[in-house]
């Protein structure tokens, strides 16, 4: 089938398409340059196009995300919706069902979604919730920073057993990437305690956060994988925490990058939580500053932000010790989940508020970090879904970028807490993105970082995976229309999928079962069996699963997308 | 593999006591759950088997209590509660002492008599129940007559009994007279 | 006991096959395969062998349907799908109960029928955990994985809960005995304790035995609660037990290094119902102020867990879903089984890998005497007594295929190891047919309108 998107306003960063009134067509669910006279002709006259979204950073599926809808039975009764003749129902509002999850991904025309947290243990439970997403295609970063393997390795500086042991759990796993989640840290909370800083050693294994950042760094490049490593630094959310963050970003600026298909060689994720400067929550400020500061001077760093949205929401994070202080805090119910030799995890629940002078800061420094980061390559739209903030409010978030009227506006109507003008510099700051930055950092930044060359952008070969937005590019102006910018983003007009229409008008109209992306080492098979060979006994000895079990079977991984990367190359 | 028949309990020892006063009836608290000999049997499948009436349909007793209804092992006793009757084994608890708690594992004969209230909680009341224990001179059903006893679902003679919670003396096990 | 002669004439081993019996689903069995039977079992408890070592003189082996007579008489599968199907598509309240003792591959199709029909889904939480969950949605959940036991712990708490019996080798594989990282030595490295107010098997291996009253529960943890902050009690005995016993334990356990809890049926059973494991989750809260503690409740069905999982994952609730009204609908007391059987809604009962005859109280199985009853499972037991169709399913773990969730929420791919009987289909297959029927005959209806 053939298809003609005609006289839309494309916006393609990645091939410097910046607004230009084009067709876009596909073909077979491929980007094609040329269809016959029989394609069938969707008219977008004067509409936003672009390629679909792409969220660097999402909690979607995954062990954590059950523990949340079982114990929160009060999120999924909001945004109950009824079946339909194409959709199933939908309920959930920080923690929607799989199937909700997808289709409000397509809503607001996005369809690649990267799952940020996946502990090799449960991976099945992921692949399982995967499958059950429709419409999106999922990559998962599998846990490392916190598993013993690693940090044996680590204090060993055992680069290249370590590069070998990640190669063989991606396979294991079926991840596509390294995550790190406040390194050492969820392995102290298997004591109840946490790491502070990067020259913390964590308790008994004697290696600190530094060493395991920089020995999985340097393994990541060794492998050269698509992503680099994916760093939630220590100290998340700690005032004062933007010198750790600063550190962990300076401590790998030795190593060089090794793959051809991104610009990074560290992701830092949910930057926002780790921009804080002050030293307790009563002189806590933004430190926003020197965060964007450093960015700017280096472009081996890439971030999404993680902007909070002011809403109730689920906060979840393999950074255990993190929640449980968050409860002390809040008070609200407490989930911990504590994975054998892996990782930890736990959830909160949290209102944010802007009455609340801390909550309005942190709101402030979200946007503090998408205005100040000069290169728009280098910053990407996330809340950290949900812990900032639901996805869905992404057109939200999107319309403040794009309206330094409506900012102000929340400022001083007093929808903010005053200490924003105090404690941050946000109301100084009337930059406005436009759609060309919009596109970046939804889409065209996002797919780079991840190494993505096949979605993203609309070049020729790309996969169709294209949305339209009921604005007019050249009519509008954001800076007043905010209002009408969070409606069109938030309902595309028109969503494709691999050249499948997902969503016309806003509403689903068909549904497409969702592809899981994992990166397959190859070249290193013999390096990965003597590295076995020692991991072995010590699985079968601490592991309360036989390794035959652990795996994840082909029956969990429907109609995978492959990525095949030669080792070291 | 060897099956057996009834759960090994251990004999009674008849307790010299100057307090253990001879009793027609006890009222006691009832408690049921699971045990190894009940799961084992149950999930094997062998529910239609004496095997099962022993081991599901038993109350476990503390010795003392024993006594004092004048019971033995595999003796058997009637089982009064708000919502029914039914006639069991007794056996010493491998448990004991507890005196005035009897346990009978789960299973159809406890069913006859646990509470299905469930105050709104999802889940009925399966221990500590109020109940009365007294001798009887009649056995147990096996599991198949006990469910067309209690239920009588195929029965077309049988006048129905509501459950309604307002009338809550449901369908009282009915016991076979000794042979 | 007599002694046994060890099995030796067997045509093959299968190993790390999965245990499909309690909750700790072992997954290091070895099954002795002779001529597609399972001849012994190896590493297995005595539940999980016998399960594994069925009673074949009661195995379902062909789908029957109830006659006039009230005897079930068998017949071939077509027609025992199509009797289910219509009765599932005729139905105005039906309830799909069960789904603990089947894969989470079959739980796909069922909830798809339930959507298609407007059912109630619900499982045996709804009469054993139900509370937990109800306190874990009102306090927090505060859990590991079992391996984290292993490991770590050096005080392990067992709290109305009988695991010798109920769960036979918890202590052994993951808690009390094994030699973890940090605990090689395994049992002399932790302390035992069991709460329950029977002197149960369980505590008789234990350090600590602490015997409260009956129905004390609630009140014994909210003691320790108030020792732990710092109150002092007023009272000298409390649920049984002397108050300088109390502070003792409290004490062991604010200076325990890795603390673990397991709770069981005997907190969730009692008048205090989801209070009493409130209380015990706020307690585990609070001591995380002092050291680490996480909690685990000792779920009975290899794949009850899983059931709740995946309705958490597919519509946001755990379970007593009701579809009746289009969305996805949960409501304690309202739309679970027992509720809705004791104020007798449902018209049509489904019942799949469960057994409310043996486990329903005899005022909620009543209503299943005036309603048509659908069995699917795999031996004939009390509920096939109230069952109008029966349909033979599959033994998962050993005859079929599929993931389970095991208590700590570890997902485990339970493989085959032997062909099922040959009249026999998979549960999978059985749901999936009687949804494609049951579309079928609404499709029919739509057409004919």
């Amino acid at each position: 089938m053939e298809y003609i998107i005609k006289n839309g306003i494309v916006y393609d960063p990645t091939n410097k398409i910046e607004g230009e009134k084009k067709d876009v067509m596909f073909k077979n669910g491929k980007i094609v340059d040329n269809v016959s006279s029989d394609a069938k002709v969707l008219d977008a006259t004067d509409k936003l196009v672009m390629a679909a979204g792409v969220d660097p950073h999402s909690h979607i599926a995954g062990p954590k995300l059950v523990v949340g809808r079982l114990y929160r039975p009060e999120d999924s009764r909001r945004g109950v919706k009824p079946k339909t003749a194409t959709t199933r129902a939908e309920s959930g509002f920080s923690i929607p069902s799989c199937p909700a999850t997808g289709y409000r991904y397509s809503r607001m025309g996005y369809g690649t979604v990267v799952e940020a947290a996946m502990p090799p243990l449960e991976a099945k439970h992921t692949h399982e919730e995967i499958v059950a997403i429709p419409n999106i295609d999922i990559p998962a970063l599998a846990l490392f920073g916190n598993n013993w393997f690693t940090l044996e390795y680590a204090k060993d500086n055992n680069v290249e057993d370590l590069a070998a042991f990640i190669s063989k759990w991606l396979k294991i796993t079926r991840g596509y990437g390294v995550k790190i989640v406040n390194p050492g840290g969820s392995e102290a909370w298997g004591w109840g305690m946490n790491v502070h800083g990067l020259d913390d050693p964590v308790p008994y294994w004697d290696v600190t956060s530094r060493e395991v950042i920089h020995t999985l760094a340097e393994a990541n490049e060794s492998l050269g994988l698509p992503h680099s490593i994916h760093l939630h630094p220590n100290d998340l959310g700690h005032p004062g925490n933007y010198e750790t963050t600063v550190g962990s970003m300076d401590l790998i600026k030795d190593i060089s990058k090794n793959s051809p298909v991104r610009d990074q060689t560290v992701h830092m994720t949910h930057i926002q939580y780790h921009s804080y400067a002050g030293t307790n929550w009563r002189d806590f400020e933004s430190g926003a500053e020197d965060i964007s500061k450093f960015i700017n001077k280096n472009d081996y760093v890439t971030c999404d932000v993680g902007q909070i949205t002011l809403d109730e929401t689920t906060t979840m994070t393999a950074d255990a010790p993190m929640e449980f202080d968050l409860h002390q805090l809040n008070g609200l119910k407490w989930a911990n989940k504590d994975i054998e030799l892996e990782t930890s995890s736990g959830i909160v629940p949290f209102i944010y508020s802007g009455r609340n002078s801390v909550h309005s800061v942190q709101w402030a420094i979200g946007l503090e970090m998408f205005l100040m980061v000069n290169n728009p390559w280098q910053i990407m739209l996330t809340t950290d879904n949900p812990n900032a903030g639901p996805f869905i409010r992404y057109p939200k978030v999107i319309s403040w970028l794009m309206s330094n009227k409506r900012r102000t506006e929340m400022i001083e109507h007093g929808e903010v807490h005053k200490a924003v003008g105090r404690k941050s510099s946000l109301a100084t700051l009337d930059r406005e993105y436009d759609f060309d930055e919009i596109a970046t950092i939804s889409r065209a930044a996002p797919a780079r970082a991840y190494g993505f060359t096949d979605r993203g952008h609309l070049g020729v070969d790309a996969r169709a995976d294209i949305a339209v937005y009921d604005i007019k590019p050249n009519e509008i102006d954001p800076s007043n229309e905010y209002e009408t910018i969070e409606c069109a983003f938030g309902n595309a007009a028109l969503t494709v999928k691999d050249g499948q229409i997902i969503v016309q008008d806003g509403e689903i109209v068909s549904t497409k079962e969702s592809q899981t992306i994992w990166a397959n080492v190859q070249g290193i098979e013999e390096r990965e069996n003597e590295v076995m060979k020692k991991v072995m006994p010590v699985f079968d000895k601490y592991y309360t699963i036989k390794f035959e079990n652990y795996l994840v079977h082909d029956h969990y991984i429907h109609n995978p997308i492959e990525v095949n990367i030669q080792a070291g190359k | 593999m060897t099956y057996i028949d009834k759960p090994p309990v251990p004999n009674v020892v008849k307790f010299d006591e100057p307090m253990a006063t001879e009793r027609n009836k006890l009222e006691v608290m009832l408690n049921t759950g699971s045990d190894i000999y009940q799961g084992a049997c149950k999930k094997r499948g062998s529910t239609l088997k004496d095997e099962y009436r022993h081991v599901s349909g038993t109350a476990y007793m503390d010795p003392r209590d024993m006594t004092r209804l004048g019971v033995k092992n595999w003796d058997t006793v009637l089982v009064k509660t708000d919502w029914g009757e039914v006639v069991v084994y007794a056996a010493h608890s491998r448990d004991a002492p507890h005196e005035g708690q009897i346990f009978i594992c789960k299973g159809p004969w406890a069913n006859v008599i646990v509470s299905p209230e469930t105050y709104c909680c999802c889940d009925p009341t399966y221990k500590g129940i109020e109940a009365t224990i007294e001798k009887i001179n009649k056995e147990p059903l096996l599991m198949a007559d006990l469910m067309a006893a209690v239920y009588m679902k195929y029965d077309k003679d049988a006048e129905k009994t509501t459950n309604r919670l307002t009338e809550k003396r449901i369908n009282v096990g009915i016991t076979k007279p000794e042979e | 006991m007599a002694y046994e002669e060890p099995i030796r004439d067997y045509d093959e081993l299968v190993e790390n096959c999965t245990c499909a019996f309690c909750g700790c689903n072992c997954d290091d069995l070895t099954y002795l395969i002779k001529d597609g039977h399972v001849v012994g079992v190896r590493h297995a408890c005595r539940l999980g062998a016998s399960k594994v070592m069925e009673d074949m003189d009661q195995r379902l082996l062909v789908p029957m349907i109830r006659n006039d007579e009230g005897n079930l008489v068998e017949t071939d599968w077509d027609t025992a799908l199509d009797k289910a199907a219509e009765l599932i598509a005729g139905a105005v309240r039906p309830v799909f109960y069960g789904w603990s003792e089947t894969s989470i591959e079959t739980m796909k199709h069922g909830i798809k029928l339930g959507e298609l029909v407007g059912a109630v889904l619900d499982n045996q939480a709804t009469i054993c955990h139900g509370p937990s969950l109800q306190a874990v949605q009102n306090a927090g959940y505060p859990v590991n994985t079992l391996g984290e036991v292993k490991n770590r712990a050096d005080m392990i708490v067992y709290s109305g809960n009988n695991a010798m019996n109920s769960h036979p080798r918890h202590m052994g594989r993951y808690s009390a005995f094994p030699r973890g990282y940090f605990r090689k030595r395994g049992r002399f490295d932790r302390t035992i304790v069991t709460m329950d107010p029977r002197y149960t098997d369980t505590a008789k291996m234990s350090d600590i035995w602490v015997g409260f009253e009956q129905n004390g529960d609630y009140e014994f943890y909210n003691a320790m609660r108030a020792v732990l902050r710092g109150k002092k009690l007023k009272k000298d005995v409390i649920s049984g037990i002397p108050k300088e016993d109390i502070e003792e334990l409290v004490e062991a356990m604010k200076t325990t290094q890795y603390g673990s809890l397991f709770f069981g049926l005997g907190l969730t059973h009692t008048l205090s119902k989801q209070r009493s494991i409130d209380i015990a989750i706020n307690l585990i809260q609070d001591l995380n102020k002092f050291t680490k503690w996480n909690l685990v409740p000792m779920r009975g069905h290899f794949n009850v867990n899983g059931f709740n999982i995946f309705m958490a994952f597919e519509m946001g609730f755990p379970y007593g879903v009701d579809f009746s009204r289009g969305y996805p609908r949960y409501m304690n007391g309202e739309t679970n089984t027992i509720d809705l059987l004791t104020r007798e809604e449902p018209d049509v009962f489904m019942v799949i890998a469960a057994d409310p005859g043996a486990h329903f109280p005899g005022g909620a199985n009543r209503h299943l005497t005036n309603i048509p009853v659908i069995q699917i499972d795999i031996h004939w037991g009390p509920s096939t007594e109230l069952a109008d169709i029966v349909l033979p399913g599959s033994f998962i773990g050993v005859e079929a295929a599929g993931t389970s969730y095991r208590m700590d929420g570890v997902p485990i791919y339970m493989k085959k190891a032997i062909d099922k009987p040959e009249t026999c289909r998979d549960d999978e297959w059985i749901v999936r047919e009687l949804h494609e029927r049951v579309q079928k005959i609404k499709g029919e209806k739509i057409a004919s309108k």
